[in-house]
């Protein structure tokens, strides 16, 4: 199983705004037990995009200050289920972001309603803690994406 | 902000009871004021007080009559 909550940076300001996306697949394994005739998407899942959004926000603003790793939930509320076949948009608001932690408080919309919000503390690993071979994806898409072409913007010969 | 305004600030901050903490309560008697607490007692100041302590400072706070001199120091503590 992946653990990529987030399947695309829609817009994003780095180190204080973010939208990401998230489709929610029907075919997600976890509908299987949660709930049985019920499927709704679990709440830590939903606090985990959250989680990942924000953080990708703050891994943009400063790569070598680390990679962003959740330390703590310091409020989270869930307003309205989640179903399969939804699309999340996921927003985050960075707070305070300082060397040594961050914090920031992000929604959930699906349609035009909040279904859950959170406060989230993040605290930093050294890059070199995870495999020398990691790539941040969906962060790399949107920055390739978002980042002006320096072959098409660079000084004329 | 009175020092025992401040005792019930870092109390609240750290899950603990303000009874029985005080100035001399060290470090080590306080679980919570673990590597996750060291960075909640930075957030904490820097989002309640606008103090900004760096690593050195905050490795050298051993008793919570360190965080009050801190506070003293930069005039939020009576």
């Amino acid at each position: 199983m992946r653990f990529i909550l987030v399947d695309e940076i829609l817009e994003m300001q780095p180190g204080r705004t973010v939208l990401g996306s998230k489709f929610i697949s029907p075919d997600e394994d976890y509908f299987r037990d949660h709930f049985p005739g019920f499927p709704v998407v679990p709440g830590v899942l939903l606090t985990e995009m959250m989680a990942q959004t924000a953080g990708k926000c703050l891994d943009a603003e400063n790569p070598a200050r680390g990679k962003s790793m959740l330390a703590r939930i310091t409020t989270a509320s869930f307003r309205d289920w989640v179903r399969p076949g939804q699309t999340a948009l996921i927003y985050g608001e960075v707070r305070t972001s300082r060397p040594q932690f961050a914090t920031a408080v992000c929604r959930i919309d699906v349609g035009n309603r909040t279904v859950c919000s959170a406060e989230l503390f993040f605290s930093f690993i050294l890059m070199d803690t995870v495999a020398p071979g990691y790539r941040a994806e969906v962060l790399e898409r949107f920055l390739a994406k978002s980042l002006p072409n320096p072959a098409a913007t660079g000084p004329s010969p | 902000m009175s020092q025992e305004d401040a005792l019930k600030w870092f109390a609240e901050l750290f899950g603990l009871p303000a009874a029985g903490l005080s100035p001399e309560t060290t470090r080590a008697q306080i679980p919570t004021w673990d590597s996750l607490g060291v960075l909640t007692l930075m957030a904490a100041l820097d989002e309640t007080f606008n103090l900004v302590v760096n690593d050195a400072d905050m490795r050298s706070m051993q008793k919570v009559g360190d965080v009050l001199d801190l506070l003293r120091k930069h005039g939020k503590l009576a």
